[in-house]
């Protein structure tokens, strides 16, 4: 009687990942509906998933990832679950590092790793390293993820982001001249170079086996504040034989103002790990977490509903306006108190 | 005499303590010369230096281990502010005085006297402090589930008797669920008659309680009683205790929410009853939320009934609240007050007054309302309730069209209002009343209520007439919403506008999503509100109600006005079934669907209501104005937010152009995404535009998505459509990336400088800016002095410091000026003074004092986040906070809990966390219980309590061998930990629980079967039982043998290759390569050749598989006096006895006496050549040695007398004589006898020579007749030779065959090998012919 009511249903594949993540924290079996319907070409065997969760397990795995989507498209979820495995998770996952859809593997280890350091995850074997690199559409990069497992996490109090001291990046190119990378370097600097002179943009040319299948370049900046917060912008080239070639000095410079972009938008956490944040504040203990943030994500405020409906969570959203400081625009400030998650997977010795 | 006498030759005792040991001890120091220092350590200073400095550090180290081991990990304090009542549970075994000791407690705190007491109660018993008492009886559910929700425990033990199994089981459950606070109280001391056994007796139990709880544990002593109760001063002693305790929390308890349910009600359908009397029931549960913060909808157990969703929560005002000021030392009578509706003190439904008297007898009160409505009752409750519906959908637009006073801004305000319930005691009876006020009673308190008082005096008649009379008042305030639900319907037409998302406040919003997510914000929030305002109305009139005789009379009157023929008893029910009107919104929805189909029934009644209305009029202005006068702020505030929805409509005018129709899913997506974009520029309203935003259009059910959601909700609500057009998206591309829409031109100056303040190169806020920062310090540490030349130097002051030291020294004369200085200086002063101080005590902070302080910092931010909200809203975040009164809906409840309900036994909702109420593998560590008698057989059902459940379960035992396999067993050892696992409810790791076998009946042994702790939660560890395969060879080459019989295929073999087998004598091989022939055969290899008659065995592991059953124990659904009654599945031991089958042992396995032969050995018998060959070394020395001769048996020599010489030389003559003549006469009888013989022999040849000559004769005749006869004779001769021959032979091989076993099988395992073999030969005996495993486990 009781499980009829457990299980959620869901429409469309949109927020897949979300609700996957969600359903393993939960417990609560989910179904999915209606996934592409319409299509004539609906990408699956049928339109209907039913996802009973069981506990996570966790250890050395290896996986191929499709090269439709980056590396990053996985590396957001497993991010999520990580942390509650029974055994700590080492994954090497291959695939497409960069590409102009997701995150790529550099923002998320300059901006998610800190984030949930904060939340007490931390360690020597916490690492996400890039072996290989690979860009859209052959693919062929590689990536260690590797995490360890906790009981409970630590309430935040991210209230306050600092002010941003200095600004870090990585310019890469696979398969296409090394000079490419000093050319963005020089572009991006001559934007941000306006505001702190602390900038420091490496360049990172992949040879051989660890450049992947397809040629490529790109940049991801990350600034970071005082009070240890991260934001970051990034931007890829075209992939090979889709689009027009784009010069490296103009994705230099619409890089930076990306950057700028986030700064305006600016909070504690940047906008590609909103969600991911607010999930762990959701995990934490019976205890008050705060974050500000800037405006919400389309894919943060669905996030925040689904939230709702698999933990009864609500937050208290406060607008902080920009006012007379010059700021960036308005502010969310989310408070919620945790659920007293505890991992269950994690054996008692 | 005697006593005197003992007196006398007591001892003197010297004075420890006290002035005249003083004294002494002075003088003794004065005597020794040692002045007055007492202190050793400094009289003699030079007996404490440091000797050592090894011992130094050890002692050092010694005094910080113990200092560190003083330590607790460190936790947040979440205690709520106002907490829930204490849960003190009163634990003893029968006739101990648990009834008298809860009586007293009760009569103590709150000077009432409860004559029966069921279910907790409820009382305040100090200002900060209340205390929910309940009783615990043997039944080990009981004890099991209250030791889970207690605080603590008052154990009762008789001391007259002395500990009881009960109070040990109980410790023990205790002990295992988190320990609370446990108190002893020793009663039934007055049949102690001597003053100094009582004394024994006294110590012998402290003694023992201590060992069992901790050394120091309190425990109390009640002597004797008066008229039937306990000593005043030692009951108000034991309330002190009470009062003043301490607690620990408690892992489990403040992990989780829970509720000590001290109300329940059916709000089933009584339509769904009558059709169907087993249906499934709505309940709700009334009790003090516990624990954790309890969210919505969130999973709940039940023990001893099951799983449920929580439908519904709820908070309701306090009903037994502290006092509100605190500054008086105690309590007044007024606060004194106690809570207990399920003994009919306190609460509307099992309100004493109401029920005795419409019951019209004491008899009525014996049988609980609740324990079990019986089937009339239900019948007569089902006619009425639907009447009533009838009426009220017809009768509505009557009442709103008539009552004036009550204007439609009155019914709109009503809807808003929310009235306070209050507790109110009165003074001469000493019982609680519930009365209903409203918001501006509140301030102006006492005076008021007084004055309503009476007014309620005078108005009873009136009141109770006109409402009693309208057959309900419920259905009056039924009418009234179904009134303003008509209205507000219109409303919609008349504005169309899409208020529900955006036009309502922010309160109203938060207040909706409790009811029904669904729901447009606004309506539902009028709905709830309304229908609280419904229960009030209800209360209102039970309190008035319950002036005893008034309400008789009333009852009846009302009774014979509405000639309905109904039963009083029915009346109460059905009142009391729409008191909890509030929750049946939907019930409310269906009856006016009826109605408006148009019911028969109700045609009658609208005639009557038509008459009730103008008298209800008569009394109606007073009541209105009593309940309707507009509130001083609460209005304001209401009136404000009206405002606002007014303001924001106009902000959206141009939303008014949207039909009902046109407001689809495109225009609301539209709508909703400008608005989001809008959001973020706006300042102020932006807040709740986000929050709605997010939170406010999404429904809770997704599963409403699908079909027609206006027909879900009553045709009223369109509010999935945003969710619709959500679809549009639902296929989009999932992506976290946040693009940005519209770039801002980051070459402008303006746009440049509005993130310069983000970057550590532009300005800085007041507090942090380094210029500043750099300043005020030099303000404040700025001028010193040096202390060892005496120079003062001045810092640079300030503008206005420097003016006051001009000013100083110009004018030293001006006492005002001088004072201000030196005010100012003792200023600064004392801030460096704390400053000082702070970092001094912050310097020697440690590790643990910093995670102190961090813990208390959060819980400081932890309670004052939401301080500044209403109650409403703080639910919304945090969910029902501890210490709130809450209501719970649970539905699908079984009908037997209802039907069979038992006050006596308490109904408990424990919280459930993320994935526990999911079923899995579980494993624990396991011990049996050392005072259990019995061991615990693997798969065989045992009932666990884990977590807030009681459940059945099959768990299988193992142990963990030192290769770390996980190796099943048959039973649990003895005395030592075992795992268990089993598939049961997922619980955290290092959830504690214990086992029992039965719940059912008392046992007379203890009953806590094992206790444990739960460490993981999955199907990781394999456990496996041992596999013997057996083989018999058929054919034997030298170290070869082909082996068949072990395995069926070559498919099986091939799995096997390599694997290691022996044979059961000893003989080890390997499994090398299958054969073609019989199918399952295969060569091995030996280290030795095998015989025939060898059995090879393979020893193997074989998973086991945990078996699926999962039974809740249900013993809340039993029925009456029957609920320690549950009996699950039974053991096979069990159904074996029951059925009386036998199990048939094994032939083999039996036991038999063991008869061994007794081995007799020949003497060893050398030959004589042999013997004469041997060397000498090597002759057996058959002749003894002769060894020396001791002493003692030396004879002497004798010397004898020549006189005895005589004798003896002549004896010997004699005797040589003699001997001569006896040889010679032997030799003559030897000659003789020759002869003799000799003679005989011839005579014996002569006879057998004629003998012989004479069967000569006769054979020669006897031949002559038959000739085959000598021919046979011959034969047998040679046949009784042959069986020796093969005899001889066998033993010959046989000693060969041992010999070649000895010498390759070493001495230990030569030993084992009878066991093995028997083993075997019974895994042999288990196997058919046919068959091809042979198994045998051990």
């Amino acid at each position: 009687m009781a499980t009829q009511t457990h299980s959620l249903s869901y429409a469309g594949c949109n927020f897949l990942r979300q609700r996957l993540v969600l359903s393993t924290l939960s417990g609560r079996p989910v179904k999915i509906r209606k996934i592409r319907a319409r299509d004539d070409n609906p990408g699956l065997r049928g339109t209907t998933l039913y996802y009973q969760p069981g506990l996570l397990y966790g250890g050395s795995l290896e996986h191929d990832c499709s090269v439709l989507r980056g590396i990053g498209y996985y590396l957001e979820s497993l991010l999520c679950l990580a942390p509650f495995m029974k055994h700590p998770l080492k994954i090497i996952l291959r695939g497409v590092t960069n590409d102009q859809v997701d995150p790529s593997v550099d923002v998320l280890k300059a901006t998610a790793l800190p984030l949930l350091k904060q939340f007490g995850i931390d360690g020597e074997s916490f690492e996400l390293k890039i072996v290989r690199r690979g860009m859209p559409p052959g693919g062929g990069g590689e990536v260690l993820f590797s995490c360890p497992v906790r009981k409970v996490l630590k309430p935040i109090q991210l209230t306050d982001p600092g002010k941003i001291k200095r600004i870090r990046g990585m310019a890469y190119s696979v398969r296409v001249s090394p000079q490419m990378a000093n050319r963005i370097v020089d572009s991006a600097r001559s934007i941000l170079n306006k505001f702190i002179p602390d900038i420091y943009i490496y360049t990172d040319h992949m040879k051989g086996v660890n450049s992947g299948k397809s040629p490529g370049f790109g940049l991801s900046l990350v600034a970071e504040t005082t009070s240890g917060t991260f934001l970051s912008a990034e931007l890829a080239s075209n992939p090979q034989g889709q689009g027009a070639a784009v010069l490296p000095e103009d994705l230099g410079r619409n890089c930076a103002k990306l950057l700028l972009e986030e700064i305006y938008r600016g909070g504690c956490v940047d906008s590609t790990n909103q969600s991911l944040a607010l999930l762990l504040m959701t995990l934490g203990q019976q205890d008050v977490s705060k974050v500000l943030l800037g405006p919400l994500s389309p894919y943060t405020i669905e996030f925040l509903r689904h939230l709702k409906s698999f933990f009864q969570i609500m937050f208290k959203i406060e607008t902080k306006p920009c006012g007379e400081e010059l700021k960036g625009g308005d502010k969310v400030l989310l408070t919620c108190v945790g659920i007293g998650f505890s991992n269950l997977s994690k054996t008692l010795k | 005499m005697a006593t005197m006498e003992s007196w006398d030759q007591k001892k003197h005792r010297k004075k420890h303590s006290g002035p005249k040991a003083e004294k002494k001890k002075k003088r003794h120091l004065q005597d020794l010369q040692l002045g007055d220092e007492e202190d050793a350590r400094k009289r003699n200073p030079r007996a404490f230096a440091v000797q050592s400095a090894v011992r130094m550090a050890r002692s050092f180290h010694r005094t910080q281990d113990l200092k560190t081991k003083k330590h607790h990990i460190p936790v947040v304090d979440r205690t709520p502010l106002e907490p829930p009542p204490i849960v003190v549970v009163v634990m003893g075994p029968p006739k101990v005085g648990k009834s008298t000791l809860i009586q007293c407690l009760i009569r103590n705190f709150t000077r009432q006297k409860l004559t029966e007491i069921r279910g907790p109660v409820t009382i305040v018993s100090g200002k900060k402090r209340r205390l929910t008492i309940i009783e615990c009886g043997c039944d080990i559910n009981m004890m099991i589930d209250l030791a889970k929700v207690a605080d603590l425990v008052l154990m009762l033990i008789d001391a007259s008797f002395g500990f009881e199994m009960e109070t040990f089981e109980f410790l023990n459950i205790c002990q295992v669920h988190g320990f609370p606070k446990i108190m002893g109280v020793l009663t039934h001391l007055d049949s102690f008659k001597h003053n100094k056994q009582l004394k024994k007796t006294k110590k012998r139990l402290k003694h023992r309680f201590w060992t069992e709880v901790y050394p120091g544990a309190k425990l109390f002593y009640l002597s004797g009683m008066v008229h039937g109760e306990y000593q005043n001063q030692e009951i108000h002693n034991l309330g002190r205790f009470i009062t003043v305790m301490k607690f620990r929390p408690l892992t489990w308890q403040t992990s989780h929410p829970y509720l000590l349910a001290d109300r329940m009600e059916d709000l089933t359908n009584p339509e769904d009853i009558r059709t169907n009397v087993k249906c499934d029931r709505k309940v709700s549960l009334y009790g003090y939320l516990r624990g954790a913060h309890l969210k919505n909808k969130s999973q709940v157990h039940m023990p001893g009934v099951g799983d449920f969703g929580v439908s519904d929560v709820s908070f309701l005002p306090d009903p037994c609240a502290l006092p509100e000021q605190q500054k008086k030392r105690c309590l007044n009578e007024k606060e004194k007050l106690v809570y207990a509706p399920l003994s009919g003190v306190g609460g509307v439904l099992y309100d004493k007054d109401a029920v005795y008297v419409d019951l019209g007898g004491s008899h009525g009160f014996q049988a609980p309302e609740e324990a079990g409505p019986t089937q009339e009752l239900v019948q007569s409750l089902i006619s009425t309730h639907s009447t009533i519906d009838a009426k009220m959908a017809s009768s509505r637009v009557t009442l709103f069209s008539d009552s004036k006073p009550l204007g439609s801004e009155d019914i709109d305000n009503q809807g808003l209002w929310m009235p306070k319930e209050e507790k109110q005691m009165d003074v001469k009876t000493g019982r609680v009343r519930r009365k209903a006020i409203f918001g501006d009673e509140d301030e102006s308190g006492e005076s008021d209520d007084e004055d309503d008082g009476e007014m309620s005096e005078d108005d009873i008649d009136d009141e109770e007439v006109e409402e009693e009379g309208d057959a309900d008042m419920a259905e009056k305030c039924m009418t009234v919403r179904g009134v303003k639900r008509q209205k507000l319907e219109e409303l919609d037409e008349d504005s169309e506008v899409d208020v529900p998302a955006f036009a309502d406040s922010d309160d109203d919003l938060e207040r909706s999503s409790g009811d029904e997510e669904a729901e447009e914000a606004d309506e539902s929030s009028d709905d709830e509100d309304s229908a609280a305002g419904g229960e009030r109305s209800v209360s209102d009139p039970k309190a008035v109600g319950e002036g005893g005789k008034v309400g008789l009379a009333a009852a009846s009157h009302a009774s014979d006005h509405l000639n309905l023929g109904k039963s009083l008893p029915t009346k109460n029910v059905a009142l009391t079934t729409a008191d909890s009107g509030h929750c049946t919104a939907e019930e409310a929805f269906g009856s006016e669907d009826e109605s408006e189909e148009g019911s028969s029934l109700s045609s009658q009644e609208e005639g009557s209501e038509s008459e009730e209305v103008p008298r209800g009029k008569l009394a109606e202005p007073s009541q209105a104005g009593r309940r309707w006068t507009p509130g001083s702020e609460n209005l304001a505030s209401e009136t404000s937010d009206i405002e606002d929805l007014l303001k924001e409509e106009e902000e959206y005018t141009e939303e008014k152009s949207y039909s009902t129709e046109t407001s689809g899913a495109l225009k609301w997506k539209e709508d909703l995404s400008r608005k989001a974009a809008e959001a973020f520029l706006r300042q102020q309203q932006a807040a709740p535009n986000l929050r709605k935003l997010i939170y406010g259009t999404v429904t809770e059910d997704n599963e409403e998505e699908e079909g027609d959601p206006r027909e879900e909700l009553g045709g009223l609500f369109r509010v999935s459509q945003p969710d619709r057009g959500c679809k549009h998206k639902a296929d989009s591309l999932d992506c976290s990336r946040f693009p940005v829409e519209a770039p801002h031109d980051w070459d402008l100056e303006e746009v440049m400088n509005s993130i310069r303040d983000c970057f550590v190169t532009g300005k800085w806020e007041e507090d942090k800016d380094a210029a500043k920062i750099l300043a005020e310090d030099e303000e404040l540490y700025g001028d010193f002095e040096d202390l060892e030349t005496g120079d003062v130097h001045k810092g640079k002051s300030g503008p206005d410091t420097q003016i006051e030291d001009v000013a100083e020294e110009k004018e030293e004369l001006d006492p005002s000026a001088e004072e201000t200085a030196k005010k100012k200086h003792l200023d600064k002063k004392r801030k460096l003074k704390e400053l000082f101080d702070a970092e001094y005590d912050e310097g020697e902070s440690t590790y643990f004092d910093d995670l102190k302080g961090e813990m208390q910092k959060q819980a400081q931010l932890n309670r004052a986040e939401f301080e500044d909200q209403d109650d409403e809203a703080r639910v919304q975040y945090e969910g029902f906070r501890p210490g709130m009164y809450v209501r719970i809906e649970l539905e699908n409840v079984p009908c037997e809990f209802v039907l069979n309900f038992d006050p006596h036994y308490p109904v408990i909702l424990g919280g459930l966390g993320n994935s526990e109420g999911n079923v899995g593998y579980v494993q624990m560590r396991l011990k049996k219980h050392r005072w259990y008698k019995k061991i615990l057989k693997s798969r065989d059902p045992i009932i666990f309590s884990v977590g807030w459940r009681r459940f059945q379960t099959i768990p299988l035992y193992y142990i963990e061998d030192h290769n770390g396999r996980q190796r099943l067993l048959k039973y649990t050892p003895q005395h030592m930990h075992c795992g268990a696992t089993f598939w049961g409810p997922i619980t955290p790791q290092g959830t504690g629980f214990l086992a029992v076998q039965s719940v059912s009946g008392v046992m007379p042994d203890f009953r806590i079967a094992a206790t444990g702790v739960v460490l993981d939660l999955d199907k990781s560890i394999k456990i496996v039982k041992k596999l013997k395969l057996t083989g018999f060879p058929y054919k034997i080459f030298k170290n070869t043998s082909f082996i068949k019989g072990m395995f069926n295929s070559a498919l099986e073999v091939a799995k096997f290759e390599g694997a290691v087998i022996r044979t059961v004598s000893g003989i080890r091989g390997q499994i090398k390569k299958a054969l073609r022939a019989p199918e399952g055969a295969f060569r091995a290899s030996f280290e030795d050749k095998l015989l025939m008659s060898d059995i090879v065995f393979m020893r193997t592991w074989y998973p086991v598989s945990i078996p699926a059953f999962y039974n809740p124990v249900t013993s809340l659904l039993k029925p009456l006096g029957e609920k320690d009654t549950w009996s699950g599945m039974r053991t096979t031991g069990q159904l074996r006895l029951a059925q009386g089958i036998k199990l048939k042992p094994n032939k083999d396995s039996l036991y038999k006496p063991i008869l061994r032969q007794r081995k007799h050995f020949n003497s060893l018998h050398i030959p004589k050549a042999l013997q004469k060959a041997l060397p000498f070394k090597n002759k057996p020395k058959t002749q003894a040695k002769a060894g020396k001769v001791p002493k003692d048996r030396v004879r002497p020599a004798v010397i004898r007398e020549p006189h005895e010489r005589k004798i003896r030389a002549l004896l010997d003559a004699l005797s040589t004589v003699h001997s001569q003549k006896m040889r010679k006469a032997k030799e003559q009888r030897h000659l003789h006898n020759k002869e003799h013989l000799r003679a005989k022999q011839k005579e014996e040849e002569e006879k057998l020579k004629r003998q012989k000559d004479l069967r000569k004769k006769l054979f020669r005749m006897q031949g002559q007749k038959d000739p085959g006869k000598k021919l046979k004779a011959e034969e047998d001769g040679q046949t009784r030779r042959r069986p020796s021959q093969a005899r001889s032979s066998l033993r010959r091989r046989r000693s060969r065959a041992g010999s070649t076993r000895r010498s390759c099988v070493p001495p230990s395992r030569q030993e084992t090998v009878p066991g093995l073999g028997k083993t075997l030969s019974t895994a042999q005996g288990i196997l058919r012919p046919g068959l091809r495993w042979g198994m045998a486990v051990g």
